[in-house]
């Protein structure tokens, strides 16, 4: 289940993969927008270990990570029992019907702690919505665009967080949120982004 | 679980080609999970299943994921313990080239079974190395296969192409430690692969194609790894660089060039040298090696050009004037993946067979990386339609 609005109940966690963390790295503004919601905020070990690995070659998101967690602003996750049987049955079976280690643990801790996943990948996101249809997804954009960061960091300022995103970790964008994503980061600065569809890019959508 | 589940023999045959790769014992294997040697023999051979913790942190160990190990096309060779069994001590440029071709085999055979493609081999037939004179063997087995593949007495432009297109050899062409110049070997699944140094010069590259060729020939059960620090040289490498020469510049047609060059003339020139050079696309002590070699000239010419101030660039350019740049495999050469790879990557990505954690871990990079790879592949979709739609 995918909702428009979905941050409405704050004791609700947010699990997030290892692309989401890639996008909110790139605004250059993580802690202030991961302060700006209430929700507790969490990453399993799974994808941390990704990030960690594009250490090798000079990509800091896993330094930014530790940042994070250090400020309290975000919880490494362990999988335990009912999450660790959800992980198992993403990553054992077909290419087309599993995830990598980091993607599926998202999945299965969000699902653990009946919690929002936060994924990108559209695979995963389809394997969801067919597996576990109660289970809450969002991705990055969504949550960049959510009115609690906007409150927070104020309407510019978000809308330049978007942009970076988007610039600076090819941020992906489910095809039904690119006309809200245009208007909000500005039609002229979409027809410049190159990592937006050509559609996007156009006049109209 | 999702579909049909490897069996536990399956898997415990893929942890331990996984293990091997790692170079790790099962001593150390069996501590990373806390249980006795024992007990990790028995997962190896199937007869206990492994526990998803357990799993996990053998992944971990392996520096690979246990949706890589689980994962049913996934696809598991042992190129990396087969080529370190050939060295006599351990060589940190040579294990991770073999690495580099494992992993490239290993992604893209995965992906060619994902997306039911099926590359056509056309080998040439085996020619085992016989009983006599190993370089006469060679010339005739480097003349049959130029006939063989219709190529006449010209120059080898492109050796990759002929070894990828008409052969149907999985051939690389990256970036390795200089001292590397080529690695061959062949895999019932995978067929025959070659990976080439990217950072050698044409002429060299030539010749190690060349050279992993002969080895596809005469011993193709055998990896071969090409290095520029070889102390002994077998019977095996004394063919294949005996079958180097005689296919890249026949005995021939280096004669008659060489007559019509230097007729009416009394002294072997640089000019000679540099012009037969050329033609044939080798470099310049190659061609006065292979005179020498043909009696074509004195053994130690090649020494006394050396000795007398060598052949330079400047005298090569006065020649040829300026040339192009002869960089034939550039495109080959770049990209984060080879060509092949990417577009295999980006279809499977598409069709969401693979998702990007998936292709990360597949072809060894990371989630930028993978990024990168895959842009615009949703673009290429959008604006598909059916002028541009493949007739298959």
């Amino acid at each position: 289940m995918s909702l428009s609005s979905f941050l409405t109940n704050r004791r609700v966690g947010l699990v997030a993969d290892a692309s989401v963390m890639i996008n909110l790295n790139a605004t250059a503004r993580a802690a202030d927008i991961v302060k700006a919601v209430p929700n507790p905020f969490s990453i399993t070990e799974n994808a941390a270990a990704e990030l960690k690995a594009g250490s090798q070659k000079g990509y800091r998101d896993h330094e930014q990570l530790l940042e994070l967690i250090d400020a309290g602003l975000i919880r490494r996750a362990p999988l335990s029992g009912p999450g660790m049987a959800v992980y198992e049955s993403l990553i054992d079976g077909s290419a087309r019907q599993t995830l990598d280690d980091g993607e599926a643990a998202t999945i299965a801790y969000a699902k653990e702690i009946s919690g929002i996943a936060l994924i990108d990948e559209r695979k995963a996101r389809s394997l969801c919505a067919s597996q576990y249809p109660g289970l809450l997804v969002a991705c990055t954009v969504e949550f960049l665009m959510h009115d609690a960061i906007a409150l927070a960091i104020g309407v510019q300022a978000q809308a330049d967080a978007l942009l970076s995103a988007l610039n600076g970790a090819r941020m992906h964008v489910p095809s039904e949120h690119l006309e809200r994503l245009r208007t909000m980061i500005d039609p002229e600065r979409a027809a410049l982004c190159s990592s937006l569809p050509k559609t996007a890019r156009a006049a109209t959508v | 679980m999702s579909g049909e589940r490897l069996t536990d023999k399956e898997v415990g045959e893929r942890l331990r080609l996984a293990r091997e790769n790692a170079k790790l014992t099962q001593v150390d294997a069996a501590a990373q999970i806390g249980v006795v040697r024992t007990t990790l023999v028995a997962i190896e051979q199937g007869k206990r299943r492994v526990q998803m913790d357990e799993l996990q942190k053998l992944a971990i160990a392996y520096r690979t994921s246990a949706n890589a190990l689980l994962r049913r096309e996934a696809v598991h060779l042992d190129m990396v313990p087969r080529f370190r069994k050939l060295q006599e001590s351990s060589d940190d440029a040579v294990e991770a080239a073999t690495r580099l071709l494992n992993d490239l085999v290993r992604a893209e055979v995965e992906l060619e079974n994902a997306l039911g493609v099926v590359r056509t081999r056309n080998y040439p037939p085996e020619r085992p190395i016989l009983p006599g004179d190993i370089r006469a063997q060679a010339e005739q087995d480097a003349q049959e296969l130029r006939d063989w593949l219709g190529l006449g007495p010209g120059p080898i432009t492109d050796i990759v192409s002929i070894l990828d297109l008409q052969l149907g050899v999985r051939v690389y062409v990256r970036p390795l430690n200089g001292k590397v110049s080529g690695l061959f070997a062949y895999d019932e699944t995978a067929g025959a692969c070659i990976l080439l140094n990217a950072n050698h010069p044409p002429e060299r590259l030539l010749q190690s194609g060349v050279h992993e060729t002969a080895h596809l020939i005469s011993t193709r059960r055998q990896p071969e790894v090409l290095t520029d620090d070889e102390r002994f040289a077998s019977r095996e490498e004394r063919y294949a660089n005996a079958f180097q020469r005689s296919f890249i510049t026949p005995a021939r047609v280096v004669r008659q060039q060489f007559a019509e060059m230097t007729a009416g003339q009394s002294h072997l020139t640089r000019r000679h040298i540099i012009l037969l050079a050329h033609t044939s696309g080798v470099s310049r002590e190659a061609m006065v090696r292979r005179l020498e070699e043909l009696k074509l000239a004195r053994e130690g010419t090649w020494d006394w050009f050396v000795a007398n101030g060598g052949i330079t660039d400047d005298q090569v350019r006065q020649v040829l004037g300026e040339l192009p740049d002869k960089r034939v495999y550039t495109a080959r050469a770049q990209g984060l993946v080879p060509p092949r790879l990417a577009l295999l990557a980006r279809e499977a990505w598409k069709k969401d067979i693979y998702s990007e954690g998936q292709l990360a871990r597949l072809l060894q990079l990371n989630r930028h990386e993978v990024r990168e790879l895959l842009e615009g592949a949703e673009k290429e979709e959008s604006e598909a339609n059916e002028l541009v739609k493949l007739p298959h």
